[in-house]
């Protein structure tokens, strides 16, 4: 309806795509489109729904990483692949003391670390598990042991499966701005009623914070709940004190964000769009691929 | 049902088109009435209102306040033509908000009530057409109104509005997004939004705004941002509702220029306002209203030759605020650490300029000074100043003072700060620039934050920041974090004594209290506030371990002071602003503080509660108390203040110097 | 052209219309920001849940429904109160299992937070938003959303057991193993939401009625 003449819109939209790319350089690298991420978070999933061995999983725990490291989030990405990597240490160790306990320690610790060592270097399970029963076999195991091991393999399986999730949702969270999150929900199809609560909770977390601070300010001068363990001595007061200007500031942010809302038509009938252009390109179709060939041989159990 | 705002306004282009000269607003014998059940109405205004019991345009709360049935709009006739930039003044609560969301359809598509006449904006009608003859009271407004309210949706392409709060009114956590919004909403391409953005970044010159987080902006930055985002669908007519209450000088002359834009575009431009320096040059019109009812129309060369003391009887803030400049100058620069003897050269920057004086035209002082208001702090002092002024710092040891401070926090800020000294009876004003570290500091005086260097001495002896903490108090610009109880009372009592079980334990009014504050809480004056000595010698004597009862009688005693017993039993967010501050101030009061910090606390105030918090703040000087006010209002600075110490012109190159 | 059908442009989830005159029981615009800023609030409860309960109880991730349930119930009963239509309490969970789904939870998160909020949502439904005692059992069912995050812990503990069976460890070593922490845990966790729950929802009802409704707000 007030569109310009064409050829400044024209010029105006290349100034606009250069400087949306150089955002976009800060960040640096390719990104997925965020329904290739949300599909790869329902692959983890999947991952996690059917037990899937232990090569199928550092397979696909390296090909989740990868996008974080192609982002150019190389310090996110180490930290978590470090952690998987320590968890797997962990994982067959735990395996290791569970198997073969310790009679004489030393003959055992070596026969645990040389079970560690074939198990990475081998990599087959077949062999791993010859050579684990051939030492569970060399000594009976003292239960604190055992015990200690089985703790630790309960969790490091557990986070590890956890891992692949927590991979890809970092990856999601931190590569994903807000309006591509929005604009995707909306292609997707999913209602106003959701996508607008979606919008407001992602706006209003940063003045939850500010609030907070507010709130803690205005009781220490006045000398309420003041000091370090104050909050844990009195739990319930503290929680009133806090939560109540907390909801106070709450009601009247949310009338005056409907406000501003409503005069800029957020009410409005009909598709709304969205100025970030997400689009599924051939590199997202490509890497869905990708990811979804392993996993799926691995549930099937060929690999 | 399947409204597209783009065929809308398309066929109000056209409707416009056929009359050129037709009012673009037109509001004729319109009332409104709150809806009180209505949630959207509540607590309304937050900062706007006062003593005033329950003011109209703010709902009252609760069911036992006064005047539920206060029209905020009566019979009100307003034509607005293309074109126009047209200030609507007035007091707080007058009604001039309520014609601004008549303007941009919130009333009645959200602010519910009831509501007679008809109102027309760009062509769309509500309610009965002017002229139609039916003669419109407000008893029976539920029947006259509206049978097809215009929803508010299709004025979205023709009303921007720019709301009071920079903090609330962003939608998106980006600038850019917040920029591109409206667009999305009415279903642009993105291409189309883009090229948008653009044009509206370059025009405003907010180009460096773009791709930003909101929360990181200030302000005035936000501000010129809620204007730019009002601009996006290039409406007709922009709304302004307060725009400048929380801004400082530079970013009120922004705002100016971008209004200045606006004008030259022919976007016609509503503003409602009590502050009315920042565009003189640029109104066409102005607008007084009373209680809900135009009280007069003015032409810029009318207006500005009223008096001075005409507007300030209207509540209105000045037009002119050279003189309050002139005054301020002579106040800043005095650091007071002269009278303690400590090393000190002398207040040598008196002489500087201010540096908030941006319009060359507003130096024309010697009209101002003939006419002018009267600017003197002293001659405002309570009857009998001077007396309980020296008594209360007897051996003049100043409460708070710096030595070398260095303010910031570890690696964002930093930055040193001249010796200063407050003393009880002074009241200070800390003004500078929004960036100049004003709360930086203010919440280093007040011990929430270390200092990077250097020392706060409290009576003299260098203080942690925990023994600042209890010694001194900061109302915040946002009152409500403050309060905590569920009544008024409650929350003088809260956090004394020991724990829980002397606020829980009911307290017995079987006060008397002494005479001098039953006189001076009857004589009340019209302004509602007077507080005299007569609280001090209890709250200086405020041990936290007092028996309930005696500490009951005091909360009370301190409340009637500060004219708040009548509200005693209410929740503390059911009171208007101007009742939460005073209750906040009451709290520190009640704890025996010695200094009180204000954190922008006229900030959104007509003229009249303006002249309230300064004559609140005296009062809080008279009793011995450090007041420390952080304030860009330059009039309450020049009216109220004893010295003013100016962060812009206080660099810390001079702080060596001096030492 | 009234305000009711622009406002909501596409129906709340599985938002049959008992639509009264005074109220029209469809969240409008300023229902669904209300419900987003409760949303956000609701989801700082429940990181401050995940906290505690990792603290207190090392491991005992397994309580953190309960703690949640706790200390998110005037959150809860202030936006039942400012909302007060159906699909408020869907929507919050709805949008809490999307967060959660996509921060890298478990999927099955996700379906227990749209099945018990909903659940809720229809008890409280019962009372007209205004029974204090449906509200307060609409608020357990609504903490049950949350144990969608804990549920992997029980599908840990599957995936142990199937890789100490892989090894050819005998059923009745796993067994004894796991003996009490499957079953009792899973119970006990189960039964804690419950009673946290109603001291939790009976604490903001109080809380609400102390300030909220004194104040004027709700």
């Amino acid at each position: 309806m007030t569109n310009p003449s064409s050829a400044s819109s024209a010029r105006a939209d290349s100034r606009a795509g250069s400087r949306s790319t150089s955002q976009r350089g800060t960040h640096s690298g390719v990104r997925l489109d965020p329904r290739a991420k949300l599909y790869l978070l329902l692959l983890a999933n999947l991952l996690l729904f059917f037990h899937v061995d232990t090569r199928g999983e550092a397979i696909m725990v390296a090909l989740f990483l990868l996008p974080l490291f192609v982002a150019g989030r190389w310090r996110n990405g180490l930290r978590l692949a470090v952690l998987y990597f320590a968890l797997l240490g962990l994982g067959l160790w735990s395996d290791a003391a569970t198997m073969s306990g310790s009679g004489g320690s030393g003959g055992s610790l070596i026969g645990m670390i040389g079970g560690g060592v074939t198990d990475t270097a081998a990599g087959s399970s077949g062999t791993t598990v010859a050579a684990e029963d051939v030492a569970a076999t060399a000594a009976s195991a003292t239960d604190a042991f055992v015990t200690a091991g089985h703790v630790a393999g309960l969790l490091s399986v557990g986070i590890r499966m956890m891992m692949p999730c927590l991979i890809t949702g970092a990856y999601a969270f931190t590569t994903t701005s807000i309006s591509e999150f929005v604009c995707a929900m909306r292609r997707m199809r999913v209602p106003e009623a959701i996508v607008i609560p979606c919008m407001v909770v992602i706006r209003f977390f940063p003045t939850i914070v500010h609030d907070y601070r507010q709130i803690r300010n205005a009781m220490a001068l006045r000398g309420i709940a003041a000091g370090r363990f104050a909050l844990v001595r009195h739990p319930v007061q503290s929680l009133e004190f806090i939560i109540v200007p907390l909801l106070m500031n709450a009601t009247f942010v949310s009338r005056d964000l409907s406000v501003a809302a409503l005069t800029k038509g957020l009410g409005i009938a009909g598709e709304h769009t969205c100025m970030t252009v997400i689009r599924m390109c051939w590199f997202d179709w490509a890497y869905m691929a990708v990811c979804t060939a392993p996993l799926a041989l691995a549930i099937g159990g060929v690999l | 049902m399947s409204f597209r705002p783009s065929e809308a306004s398309g066929e109000i282009l056209s409707r416009a088109a056929s009359s050129p000269s037709a009012p673009i607003v037109l509001i004729s014998d319109t009332s409104f009435r709150y809806a009180h059940d209505d949630a959207g109405a509540g607590p309304d205004n937050p900062s706007a209102d006062s003593a005033a019991p329950a003011p109209t345009g703010t709902a009252p709360s609760t069911p036992e306040s006064a005047a539920p049935s206060e029209l905020a709009l009566s019979h009100v006739n307003l034509t607005i033509r293309p074109g126009e930039t047209v200030m609507l003044c007035g007091q707080s609560g007058c009604g001039k908000t309520t014609v601004t969301r008549l303007v941009n359809g919130l009333i009645p598509n959200f602010f519910h009530g009831s509501l007679a006449g008809s109102q027309s904006v760009c062509g769309l009608t509500n309610g009965t057409p002017a002229g139609s003859g039916s003669p419109v009271s407000p008893g029976d407004a539920d029947s006259a109104a509206c049978t097809a309210p215009v929803p508010i949706e299709a004025l979205v392409p023709l009303v921007g509005s720019v709301f009071q709060n920079p903090k609330t009114q962003y939608f998106n956590a980006d600038t850019t997004s917040e920029l591109a919004f409206p667009c999305e909403n009415v279903g642009m391409e993105p291409a189309t939004i883009r090229a948008r953005v653009n044009d509206v970044a370059q025009r405003f010159n907010i180009g460096h705004l773009l791709d930003r987080s909101v929360f990181k902006l200030s302000g005035g930055e936000k501000q010129r941002l809620a204007v730019a985002a009002a601009t996006m669908l290039n409406p007709r007519v922009i709304v302004m509702d307060e725009p400048t209450s929380n801004l400082d000088a530079t970013a009120m002359r922004d705002l100016h220029d971008m209004v200045a834009a606006l004008k030259r575009d022919g976007v016609t431009v509503v503003i409602a306002e009590h502050r009315l320096a920042w565009c003189a040059d640029l109104v066409d019109r102005y607008v007084l209203f009373e209680n809900g009812a135009v009280a007069g129309e003015y032409t810029t060369a009318e207006f500005s030759a009223l008096p001075p003391q005409q507007l300030e009887s209207w509540g209105l803030r000045a037009l002119d605020l050279a003189p309050y400049r002139a005054a301020l100058r002579k106040k800043t620069g005095a650091t007071g650490v002269t009278p303690a003897g400590v090393t000190q050269s002398g207040a040598t920057s008196s002489a500087e300029p201010s540096g908030a004086a941006p319009s060359a035209k507003s130096l024309d002082a010697s009209t101002a000074s003939s006419t002018g208001p009267v600017i003197d702090s002293a001659s405002r002092h309570s009857s009998a100043p001077e007396t309980t002024h020296h008594s209360s710092n007897i051996n003049d040891v100043p409460i708070i003072a710096t030595r070398d401070l260095v303010v910031g926090y570890q690696r964002a800020f930093r930055r040193g700060v001249t010796d200063l000294a407050l003393r009880g009876g002074d009241i200070v004003g800390l003004m500078g620039r929004n960036g100049a570290g004003k709360s930086t500091l203010v919440r280093t005086l007040c011990g929430l934050q270390r200092p990077l260097g250097g020392q706060v001495l409290l009576h003299g002896k260098p203080a942690k920041p925990a023994a600042l903490t209890r010694a001194g108090f900061l109302v915040m610009q946002d009152v409500n974090y403050q309060l905590f109880a569920d009544s008024a009372r409650e929350e003088l009592l809260l956090g004394l004594g020991d724990a829980g079980d002397a606020i829980r334990q009911p307290v017995e009014v079987t006060v008397a209290p002494s005479n001098a504050v039953r006189s001076s809480s009857s004589s009340a004056t019209p302004l509602g506030v007077s507080v005299r000595g007569g609280i001090i010698g209890a709250s200086s004597s405020a041990t936290p371990h007092l028996h309930p009862a005696t500490l009951g009688e005091q909360a009370d005693r301190v409340l009637e002071s500060l004219d708040l017993l009548p509200f005693a039993e209410r929740h503390p967010m059911s009171l208007s602003g101007g009742q939460k501050q005073r209750l906040a101030i009451a709290s520190a009061i009640m704890c025996g503080k010695g200094l009180i910090v204000l954190d922008e606390p006229t900030s959104g105030l007509d003229r009249a509660h303006m002249m309230q918090v300064g004559t609140l703040l005296r009062g809080l000087a008279d009793q011995g108390k450090a007041v420390l006010v952080v304030t860009h209002d330059e009039e309450l600075a020049a009216l109220w203040c004893d010295r003013i110490i100016d962060l812009d012109g206080n660099a810390p190159a001079t702080n060596k110097e001096n030492s | 052209m009234t305000q009711q059908p622009t406002a909501a442009p596409s129906p709340a989830p599985a938002a049959p219309q008992p639509t009264s005159a005074a109220k029209p029981g469809r969240l409008a615009i300023p229902d669904l920001i209300s419900i987003g800023i409760f949303t956000a609030l609701y989801f700082v409860c429940v990181c401050v849940a995940t906290l505690v309960s990792t603290l207190i109880a090392g491991a005992g991730t397994i309580f953190l429904p309960a703690v949640a349930a706790l200390i998110c119930g005037p959150v809860f009963m202030l936006s039942v109160a400012r909302v007060g239509k159906f699909g408020g309490i869907t929507v919050m969970g709805v949008v809490i299992g999307l967060f959660l789904f996509v921060s890298g939870h478990f999927a099955l998160s996700f379906v227990a937070s749209i099945v018990f909020p909903l659940a809720g949502d229809l008890i409280a439904r019962i009372g007209n938003y205004k029974n204090r005692v449906t509200i307060l059992i609409g608020y357990v069912v609504f903490c049950y959303g949350l144990t969608g995050p804990i549920l992997p812990l029980w599908f840990m503990k599957d995936a142990y057991v199937a890789s100490l069976e892989a090894r050819g460890k005998s059923a009745d070593y796993i067994n004894t193993l796991f003996s009490q922490i499957s079953v009792g845990s899973f119970f006990v966790a189960m039964a804690a939401i419950l009673v946290c729950g109603l001291i939790g929802g009976w604490f903001g009802q109080r809380i609400l009625k102390k300030h909220f409704v004194k104040a004027g707000i709700a």
